[in-house]
Formats: structure tokens, C-alpha cells, sequence
């Protein structure tokens, strides 16, 4: 960052000042001389010295150092060439008038060195009380305003009657990108090439434009609203085209624009949290529904099966009865089975599944997998192809062996018994690939984009089953980041692949100490 | 068990009560029922049960409260009856202190297994230095393991694994139990350990081709060494 154009123009308006103070100072040299010249008959020349004392003491309370110093010195010297006999002489006769003078000399200039300083000190006082009131004005008007934009509006009217030059604020969007147009709040808009300035300014998180290095020939200055973490906008500030701004006004701006930036993210941060607030609140609501569904649907699914269970020990010398509770037992597994697929499938569309990751093997999400659908495999020789050794693999065990039982059961439900279905598994470029493969009537071309849909049922889809089965894995293994993919087999049947992409865990990682 | 044995119930359900007591009945125990987990606790202090059958979704306290609780003056085997499919819930009851669980609706013979194997280790405690299942045997005093007679050499970190889990034997083992167990108290997250050494020890114990496992998965919970006389 460099403002050297900016104290170009403040060092030119001390400059100018300065030439007024040596005027002021030469016409008080004259006016006290003149003053002198009339008392003198009076008061004797040794008292003319303190009315110039008098006057160095009054002017190093006004000017600066320079013209005070100035002032003392001529001051002695027009004192020894007026008054001090021999006059209209610099000379001077006695030992008491040399050392009279150089007194004079000594107090002069200590005492306009120590006016100075203390004034300089009191401006400076001054100067950082304006400022810090500025500030908290500022402050105050715009953090408690009701709503943000009211405080912005605040903001802009603030900085604009402290500093007399117009004002615009530039927002950064949601996306992160600096708005195209300014905020309601400004009372100038931006041409095309100054907002391209305001751009530069945003992205390089530094000043530019008018009174610094970047682009110094537009119009106004654009200062970035830096917050703690990011730059929010841009700080647009167009003084009168004759108008420079000092260095105090420049750093109050730029003081005001950290402020703005701060309240801006302040806000930003606010929204982001009530969002999240109440998607965590809803995400609970709909867990909370869920459960209770699950339970009452299951509880009297426990009581039928445990009733049934105890049945089934009374009715043991009964053959005619067991058959009965048999059939029971077997309509309420399916009961089961369609509850299970309806909460699962309402699980998925409240987008409450979150796959929970461990280091599971592959081999024995299979085997989960081929236990869970026995019941729909007991009529089917099963053919598992799991490649030896495969490494550990971060996934949610019970999602993938729940997605692969019901590809089973659907292979199964699809097949004539006796035929084989084939489970294959592989991990390749950083994604495990399970592939269910049956030799069933295949999927009718038509239908094979639709099997993955919510209670789509094939034309010649077996009895009994809700079609939620294939959805349901397509839910979870798009849960999972993955995707699942329905094909014909060459020589008849239907094949599913299941692509999952995972964290592998390398052997290396694994070497413990035994 | 030559007395009868004592089953507490505690479920807010009625109907589940009702008819888990009628299934316990039947199998030689006395059932009390408890319709709350304060007048749960109550009578298990009074009662001295021999099992304990838990539901986790009781309206007056949270079941891992009452594990808690319980725990800090007995050690009776409680089994747990849940609804949920989620995993946490299970591991959170099982870490509190309780011995096993079954999932609603439940299979009565399974229930009736889970039963048996968790007041199994309550009665016999660790003392025993012999384990036998199956074609497996283990004598704990030696650390010798053979199946089918011929001695297999374990590592000692299998071993150990071994150990713990056949002294649970018809017990789910949570993945931290073992953990703290096996590799101690610093390792509770290192769950990728505990993979890789179970499947070692399966290439070891169990026999290549047979249908029955022995050491069964419990996805997301833990492992489980099935004892080969329980289904």
C-alpha cells in the first residue's frame, strides 16, 4: 500500500500554511516594534526585551516551530538594532547588554519550543478525540440500527458529513463475488472503468483510485471493507474535484471502512446461523416424527411375533395348528419387511440418512448382506466373488449392507429358483465396486431407466413387494456419494452395480507392533 | 438352573409385557413386570433378579440413566429391547453397562439364546481357565488354542482378542470394549486395529468353507463369538 500521491497533497497544504504563519509572524514583529518605538522613552530599551519575549511566548501558543524560532530571532535582532545603544548598530558596548542579549536569546527559544510542542500535542489530542467520536457515532449508528440496511444508510450519511465529499458502498454477494451495482445506500453511482477500480480494490484487499498509487486518475477512492476474515465491499468516497483529503481524514476513512467491513461479516455470520438453526431444527423435527412412526408401527409387530413365538410352544402337539401359525409367521416377516422398506424409504426423503464412516471389510459387509435377504436366497445357489486380500475401506457398513441385501432379495425375488446369483467385489481407483448379477428375465429396455423409481413395479413383476427395494438403494448409495446402475447380462438376466467412492486404508498404516 | 429363574421386564408396552412373560412362562422363568424405570429399579433391588430385560424408550427416564444407575450396586445381566435400526443407541446402552440387546420385533428364540448367554456369564464369572466351543478349544492357564486338536499359533494381540471375546461367549463386544481391552484405554478410536486383527484371527480359527461363523460381525456395534451348541 503506498499513498505517496495523498501526502504529496497534504505536504502541499502545509506548505502553503506555513508561508501564512511566517506573514502573520513578520506582522507582529513589525506592530510590537512599532508599539516599542512609542514606550520605549518610557520603559527604558532593557523592558522592550520582555515585550518580545512576550510575543515569542504568544506566537509559539499559535504557529509552529519554525516561523516561532524565526520570529525569536529577528525579534533579538531588531531589539539590538533599535534599542540596544549604540542604536542602528548590531553592535553592543557593555558586558550587561551581551549577556542581556543572549538571555534573551535562550528564553526566547526554549520558550517557543515548549509552546509549540504543547500545542501540537493539544491539536493532536483534539484530532484523536474528533476521530474517536467519529468513530463511535459511526459505531453506534450503524450497529444498532434495526436492519442492516437503515445502518449502512446511517453509515454513508455519517462519513459524508464528517468528511464533505460523497459516499457509496459496493457489497460482496453471497457467491463471494463484488456486486455489480452499488448498495441503495449510496449517493453515487459507478461508471463501467470505476468499477473496475472498486473491483481491484476488492480482490487485492488494498486502497486504489484517486490519492493513491493504483489507478490514482479515477474519481474517487475505493478503500475495502476488510473484516476479520474476508473483504466485504468496497468503500467508495468521491470528493469535490478541487478537494484533497489530509492524512487524518484518510486513515478516519479507512478506520470507518474496517468498521462497516466488521458489521457487515457481523451480520453475514448472523444469518448463516439462523439458517443453520433451523435446518437443524426441521432435519430434528422430521427425525423426531420418524422415530415415533417406527415405534408404533413396531411395537405391534414385536407383540404379534412374540404372541406368535409362544403360540407356537403351546399348538407343539397340534400339527394342524402349527401350520396355521406357521403361515402366520411367514405374513408377518413380509409385514415386516414392507414396514422396514416404507421407514427406510421416508428415512431417505427426509434426507435424515447420514452415512456414519468406520473401517469395515468388504468381505464381511457381503456376508451381512447375504444373512439379511436369506430368507428371499433360500431357493438360490449364491456364487460370491470377493477379490482376497482387499484392503480396509471407510464406509458406512449397515447403508451398504442394506443396499446389497435388497439387490439380492431383488435377484432373487426375479429369479426362477434353483439359478444362480453372483455377488462380486472389487476396489479399484479409490471406489469399491459391487456388482449382483442374476440370470432372470432381464429388464424390457423400456423399463431400465425407471427401476430405480419410487414404487415402480416391472410389467411382470413377482407377487408381493412394495417397489421401493431398488429405490431405496438408490437413496442410500446416493447418501453415500455413490451411484447405482441397472444393465442387461449378455446371455440373459439383469445386472446391478454398485460404485462407491472410498478412503482405502494402506497396508503401511498398518504395521503394529505385536 | 435348578430353581426357577427370575426375569424382570421393564417396558412401558403392556401388550409386550404381557406377552414376553407368557414366551418366559414357557421357558421355566418367574416374570415380574415393571412398568416404569423408577418401580424398574425398585424391583430389582428388591426382587434380586437373575436377568434383566430393558426397554430403552421408557417415558419417566432415559434407559442409559437407568443402566447408570443401576450399575453402580449390580452387576445382574440386563438385556436390552430396542426399536431402532441406528447403531448408536445400542453401543451407547451396551458401553452404560448393559450385557446384550435384541431388535424390535424380535425373533423369541433369538431373545431366548441372548438370554441364556448373558446369565451364562454372570454365573460363571472369569474363573474358568477352560473354554470349549465347536472344534475350538482354548485353556486360558497355558494360552494355548487348538481346533480340531491341532494347536494354532496366535500372536499375542490375537490372543488377547481371542480371550476377550470367548470369555463373552453369546455376547456382542462392543468395538471400544475390545479396543481398551485388547490395545488399552489410549486406542478407543483405532477401530481399523481391530479389523485387521479380527481377520487374521478368523483366517486362523475359523475353518475355510464352513457355513457357521464364529466370530460374527454386529455392524456398527461390535463382534460376536457364536458359541457353537446357540443355533
Amino acid at each position: 500500500m503506498s499513498f505517496a500521491a495523498n501526502r504529496g497533497a497534504w505536504q502541499f497544504r502545509e506548505r502553503s500554511s506555513l508561508a501564512r504563519e511566517f506573514v502573520w509572524a513578520g506582522a507582529f514583529v513589525i506592530v510590537v516594534t512599532a508599539l516599542a518605538l512609542a514606550i520605549e522613552h518610557f520603559t527604558g530599551y532593557l523592558a522592550i526585551a520582555l515585550l518580545y519575549l512576550l510575543l515569542v511566548v504568544a506566537a509559539g501558543l499559535r504557529l509552529s516551530w519554525v516561523p516561532v524560532l524565526s520570529l525569536a530571532a529577528v525579534s533579538g535582532f531588531v531589539w539590538n538594532f533599535f534599542f540596544i545603544p549604540p542604536r542602528f548598530t548590531l553592535y553592543i558596548r557593555s558586558v550587561e547588554d551581551a549577556m542581556m542579549f543572549a538571555t534573551f536569546f535562550i528564553v526566547a527559544i526554549a520558550m517557543g519550543h515548549l509552546t509549540t510542542r504543547l500545542s501540537r500535542s493539544q491539536s493532536l489530542e483534539k484530532q484523536r478525540e474528533r476521530r474517536a467520536a467519529a468513530l463511535y457515532e459511526l459505531a453506534h449508528q450503524a450497529a444498532f440500527a434495526p436492519e442492516l440496511d437503515a445502518g449502512l444508510r446511517a453509515a454513508v450519511a455519517h462519513i459524508e458529513s464528517i468528511v464533505d465529499a460523497q459516499a457509496a458502498l459496493v457489497l460482496r454477494l453471497p457467491d463471494h463475488v463484488l456486486d455489480k451495482t452499488v448498495h441503495p445506500a449510496s449517493s453515487f453511482a459507478l461508471s463501467e472503468k470505476e468499477h473496475s477500480v472498486a473491483a481491484w480494490a476488492f480482490s487485492r484487499r488494498a486502497p486504489a483510485g484517486r490519492f493513491t498509487d493504483t489507478l490514482p486518475d479515477a474519481a474517487a477512492l475505493y478503500l475495502p471493507l476488510q473484516a476479520r476474515t474476508a473483504v466485504m465491499g468496497v468503500l467508495c468516497i468521491r470528493p469535490p474535484k478541487d478537494r484533497a483529503l489530509d492524512l487524518s481524514e484518510r486513515e478516519l476513512l479507512e478506520a470507518f471502512a474496517v468498521l462497516i467491513g466488521l458489521l457487515l461479516e457481523k451480520d453475514h455470520i448472523a444469518a448463516a446461523i439462523q439458517r443453520a438453526e433451523i435446518l437443524e431444527a426441521s432435519e430434528r423435527l422430521r427425525r423426531g416424527i420418524l422415530d415415533s412412526v417406527s415405534h408404533e408401527l413396531k411395537t405391534p409387530l414385536a407383540a404379534v411375533q412374540t404372541g406368535l413365538a409362544a403360540l407356537e410352544q403351546q399348538s407343539r402337539n397340534y400339527p394342524a395348528q402349527m401350520e396355521t401359525v406357521g403361515e402366520i409367521k411367514f405374513a408377518t416377516r413380509r409385514l415386516n419387511r414392507v414396514i422396514s422398506n416404507l421407514l427406510e424409504m421416508a428415512r431417505i426423503e427426509a434426507g435424515v440418512v447420514q452415512p456414519k464412516l468406520d473401517w469395515c471389510d468388504i468381505d464381511e459387509v457381503v456376508d451381512g448382506a447375504m444373512a439379511l435377504a436369506a430368507d428371499a436366497l433360500s431357493r438360490h445357489p449364491v456364487a460370491v466373488d470377493v477379490k482376497q486380500n482387499l484392503p480396509m475401506t471407510k464406509i458406512d457398513h449397515l447403508v451398504i449392507e442394506q443396499s446389497l441385501a435388497n439387490l439380492l432379495a431383488n435377484a432373487a425375488n426375479w429369479s426362477e429358483a434353483g439359478k444362480t446369483i453372483a455377488v462380486s467385489a472389487d476396489i479399484s481407483d479409490g471406489a469399491v465396486q459391487i456388482i449382483v448379477s442374476d440370470r432372470g428375465p432381464g429388464i424390457p429396455q423400456e423399463e431400465l431407466p425407471h427401476v430405480f423409481e419410487k414404487f415402480f413395479r416391472g410389467a411382470k413383476a413377482p407377487a408381493g413387494g412394495t417397489g421401493l427395494g431398488l429405490s431405496i438403494v438408490d437413496g442410500f448409495i446416493r447418501a453415500h456419494g455413490g451411484r447405482v446402475h441397472a444393465a442387461n447380462r449378455p446371455g440373459g438376466g439383469a445386472e446391478f452395480t454398485i460404485r462407491v467412492p472410498v478412503e482405502v486404508l494402506s497396508e503401511k498404516n498398518m504395521e503394529l507392533a505385536d | 438352573l435348578n430353581d426357577k429363574a427370575t426375569a424382570i421386564v421393564i417396558d412401558d408396552e403392556g401388550q409386550i409385557r404381557k406377552l414376553l412373560r407368557v414366551v418366559l412362562e414357557e421357558h421355566g422363568y418367574d416374570v415380574v413386570e415393571a412398568e416404569t424405570g423408577k418401580s424398574g429399579l425398585t424391583e430389582i433391588a428388591t426382587r434380586r433378579p437373575d436377568v434383566v430385560l430393558l426397554d430403552l424408550g421408557l417415558p419417566d427416564m432415559d434407559g442409559i440413566e437407568i443402566l447408570k444407575r443401576l450399575r453402580e450396586w449390580s452387576q445382574v445381566p440386563v438385556l436390552i429391547l430396542s426399536v431402532r435400526e441406528t447403531a448408536e443407541p445400542k453401543v451407547a446402552a451396551l458401553d452404560a453397562g448393559a450385557d446384550d440387546y435384541v431388535t424390535k420385533p424380535f425373533d423369541a428364540t433369538e431373545l431366548l439364546a441372548r438370554l441364556r448367554a448373558i446369565q451364562r456369564r454372570g454365573q460363571e464369572g472369569e474363573a474358568n481357565a477352560y473354554f470349549q466351543t465347536g472344534n475350538l478349544a482354548i485353556d486360558f492357564s497355558g494360552h494355548i488354542v487348538t481346533v480340531n486338536g491341532n494347536q494354532v499359533k496366535l500372536t499375542a494381540t490375537e490372543y488377547a482378542l481371542l480371550r476377550v471375546l470367548a470369555l463373552n461367549a453369546g455376547k456382542v463386544v462392543t468395538h471400544s470394549h475390545l479396543l481398551r481391552e485388547v490395545w488399552g484405554p489410549n486406542a478407543t478410536e483405532q477401530s481399523q486395529y481391530l479389523r485387521v486383527y479380527v481377520n487374521h484371527l478368523r483366517k486362523k480359527i475359523e475353518l475355510p468353507r464352513s457355513k457357521q461363523k464364529l466370530l460374527k460381525t454386529e455392524s456398527g456395534i461390535g463382534y460376536r463369538l457364536v458359541p457353537a451348541d446357540a443355533k
